[in-house]
């Protein structure tokens, strides 16, 4: 089974930010009631590199990237995709980018292929560039024969593998994909984090990325973000985290647990035991 | 039955139902407690008695006049609350989405199906009880003027049995539908997903006319005497128990009402053997083997669509016939129809030209309040999209337009041509059909860019109750504003009647501006940002 053959970036950046940063969110902060899910958030992604979005549940992962799409409107601060702010220029910076939500929601009463088509529409593919682009995707995730059943019937896995190729078919600047491998079968799952890979290092494509498995983080990851409690906790190369904990050797784990105040768990395992 | 775990999961359904809103999906916020069903049921019935007082007191009747009114009206009470709740239970109830029949949060734990049908039962009657609530507290100052407090307390105890026997016919049609809705499973092609639609349409159709007492009374009484029918039909015990009270006899009062309870015993094992036999949990699977995909939608775009507006409206469009939650929506104009049809006696006259009408505007409300809210959570894939509201706002009033447009002018012709209307008329009948489609849709659309209820639950809606409320309300006061003065104008065309044309005119372009207006800056402040 073929990979999907050289998807490189397609949507054009604008002129004169080749190079420059694929994302910029600039102290952004959002609440919800009295919750805080954001406090003065900022970030910087240059295009060609993958940023792992680190953080416990409730963090405020996924507020940044929707803030990221301009599905929430922060309260303060700004967000930039190459140089474009999301909330006045939203269509045009969505051309830009491809996503992954934590939960996708596909229309279940359309077939995968259908669905895709549907998606292609919205980012203007033209018919013979969609046809060919999805069986490749189709091929290269293993959906190939699936693609005429409503969705409804997939697995979770397969509805996961829809949501990357809608993430991906318009060759995306930026992608922005929140626990993208949930559900994915290993072999599949490889695929995405190679294709990751391969997007950022040879087509300049920045990607931010969120996971809670921190070996992927730090198999994949240029530099990562550690969010708590909707504040940057920290951020940089995974090297340069162990030394600010002070873990030399240790692996991300250590070091994320250490960071975000949870570092001995061996009471919480003996209470919860049986 | 454990009756405690009934209690539970109904508490849990009620809670779920309410909390739809923004404001009520706050687990602290009063209106997501069900303790505000209650309180609208005092509330509700304290205003029509309060109305029904005040209206009283100044009118001139006699006793015996009072005593009349009380006993024709209560007898009709119990059928009242049965009609309610099924057709507002097979409008809003049967929209469980396939995921939610699949993984409802109550199919894992160990409560036995006759325990889900009794809590979801009385879930919907619970939820449905403002509506009796209203009618019986404008019989009550009737009643106690007449002195007819007893008659009033049997009718009050069997309307409350009639919510529940109406909750479990509803229940008894969520079990059959989702059988229906299995059929088709593995095999391959457009066809079985039509004639799962088919059968679908059919099932709800016959289930309501035929548990529907106000249609099924009228009907069979012109083969039978009230007396033969209500004694014959369990639906009809009820009334029976309360008309022979009012005759005199208590002992058949007393037989008939245990006979009622009875039944509904019998109705909620025959739901829960339904549930257990019928309950299919997995989705159904069916290949489409269609090479629409590739072909675009030529006749969308050749109305003026962009390819992402035709890409909208053609996946509302499939969305109409594959998905469950959808078909009661279609059901309800063409149990409207039916019942035109079947009740003959109405053709002829101005009533069958306002009924059409009525339907012509109607159904596209319908379809528009609920175009926003059917997206559900998946709506968030169309604001990461690169298209803006007003994108999505055209896609919408065409999807709606596209069906109601048809079936109006189809109706106001089919119609003309069996009034034999002069050739004026029948523009005119059609043109009027077209304005109150074209303007409800619009109509519509303003309550569904605001008020829509994205969540996935058991129990989804697709606007918030009570904006459905108001959009019905006001969509009803707007249609007939234009219908009425405009049936006049075409019916008998003269200099006298242009006034009336004009009217009509007049207030199908101002509510109609005045609805596009709104309608855009709905759509422009929904996409500012996302909903939920």
């Amino acid at each position: 089974m073929e990979l999907p053959s050289r998807p490189r970036a397609e949507a054009p950046p604008p002129s004169g930010t080749q190079g420059a940063l694929a994302l910029e969110v600039k102290g952004i902060s959002k609440s919800y009631g009295a919750v805080h899910a954001l406090s003065n958030v900022s970030l910087q992604l240059p295009a060609g590199q993958i940023i792992g979005l680190l953080g416990p549940n409730g963090a405020g992962k996924s507020t940044v990237m929707k803030s990221v799409l301009g599905l929430i409107r922060p309260e303060a601060g700004q967000v930039r995709v190459f140089g474009r702010d999301v909330q006045t220029d939203s269509v045009a910076t969505r051309r830009l980018v491809g996503y992954v939500p934590e939960s996708p929601s596909l229309y279940e009463y359309l077939t995968g292929s259908e669905y895709l088509d549907f998606v292609a529409d919205m980012y203007g593919l033209s018919r013979d560039v969609r046809a060919e682009r999805l069986a490749q995707f189709l091929a290269g995730f293993e959906l190939a024969g699936h693609e005429h059943s409503l969705i409804s019937s997939y697995s979770q896995g397969m509805k996961q593998k829809i949501a990357l190729i809608t993430a991906l078919s318009h060759r995306p600047r930026l992608l922005v994909l929140d626990e993208p491998l949930n559900g994915l079968d290993p072999r599949s799952a490889r695929v995405t984090k190679d294709l990751l890979r391969t997007l950022a290092s040879r087509d300049g494509v920045g990607v931010l990325f969120s996971t809670h498995v921190l070996e992927i983080a730090q198999a994949i990851c240029d530099r990562v973000v550690i969010l708590h409690h909707g504040e940057v906790l920290a951020s940089g190369t995974f090297e340069s985290l162990r030394e600010r904990a002070g873990l030399a050797g240790s692996g991300l784990e250590e070091v994320f647990l250490s960071l975000t105040g949870t570092g001995d768990l061996s009471d919480v395992v003996e209470a919860l035991s049986y | 039955m454990d009756l405690h775990r009934v209690r539970r999961l109904a508490e849990i359904l009620v809670a779920s139902q309410l909390r739809s809103g923004r404001t009520s999906s706050d687990p602290r916020s009063f209106f997501g407690r069900g303790l505000v069903i209650a309180l609208a049921d005092v509330g509700a019935f304290l205003a029509a008695f309060g109305v029904v007082q005040a209206v009283l007191g100044p009118l001139p009747l006699t006793a015996r006049q009072l005593r009349l009114a009380v006993d024709t009206a209560a007898p009709l009470l119990p059928l009242v609350a049965v009609g309610v709740v099924l057709v507002a239970g097979v409008m809003f109830e049967l929209t469980a989405t396939t995921k939610f029949s699949g993984s409802d949060a109550a199919n894992w734990l160990p409560i036995t199906p006759t325990e889900y049908v009794a809590a979801s039962a009385s879930a919907i009657a619970y939820s449905y009880s403002p509506a009796v609530a209203l009618v019986l507290g404008g019989v009550l100052p009737v009643a106690l003027a007449a002195g007819l407090a007893p008659t009033y307390a049997l009718a009050a105890a069997l309307s409350a049995l009639g919510l529940v026997e109406g909750a479990v016919l509803v229940e008894m049609v969520r079990a059959l539908t989702q059988r229906t809705g299995s059929l088709g499973g593995g095999r391959h092609g457009q066809a079985a997903l039509l004639l799962r639609a088919g059968l679908l349409v059919l099932l709800i159709l016959m289930f309501d006319l035929a548990f529907n007492p106000v249609f099924l009374l009228g009907f069979i009484q012109r083969f039978s005497s009230f007396e033969g029918l209500t004694a014959a039909v369990p639906l009809f015990w009820s009334t029976r128990a309360l008309s022979d009270w009012v005759a005199g006899d208590p002992n058949l009062a007393a037989a008939f009402s245990v006979g009622q309870v009875g039944f509904v015993g019998l109705l909620l094992y025959t739901a829960g053997a339904l549930r257990r036999r019928l309950w299919v949990p997995n989705p159904m699977e069916v290949q489409i083997v269609s090479a629409s995909a590739a072909r675009g939608h030529p006749f969308l775009t050749a109305l003026g669509l962009s390819p992402p507006e035709a890409a909208i409206v053609a996946k509302d469009l499939r969305g109409f016939v594959r998905r469950r939650e959808m078909l009661p929506t279609l059901v309800v104009p063409i149990v409207l129809v039916v019942l035109l049809v079947v009740e003959g006696g109405m053709i002829g006259g101005i009533g069958s030209v306002l009924w059409v009408g009525w339907v012509a505007g109607f159904f596209p409300l319908l379809l528009a309040v609920t175009s926003v809210g059917q997206e559900r959570r998946a709506i968030q894939s169309l604001f990461a999209y690169p298209i803006t509201g007003r994108t999505v706002l055209r896609a919408k009033a065409t999807s709606v337009l596209l069906p109601s447009l048809g079936g109006a002018v189809a109706m106001s012709l089919i119609l003309s041509v069996l009034l034999s209307l002069p050739i004026v008329s029948l523009v005119g009948f059609v043109l009027a059909s077209v304005a109150v489609a074209v303007v409800l849709t619009f109509w519509g659309l303003v309550f569904a860019a605001r008020y829509s209820d994205f969540q996935d639950r058991p129990r989804p809606q697709f606007l918030r109750p009570s904006a459905m409320l108001a959009a019905m309300g006001s969509g009803m006061v707007v249609l007939f504003a234009i219908l009425i003065p405009a049936t006049f104008a075409f019916l008998s065309p003269s200099r006298v009647s242009l006034g009336d044309g004009l009217w009509a005119a007049g207030t199908a372009v101002a509510a109609g501006g005045l609805a596009l207006y709104w309608t855009r800056t709905g759509f422009d402040q929904l996409f500012r940002q996302l909903p939920f």
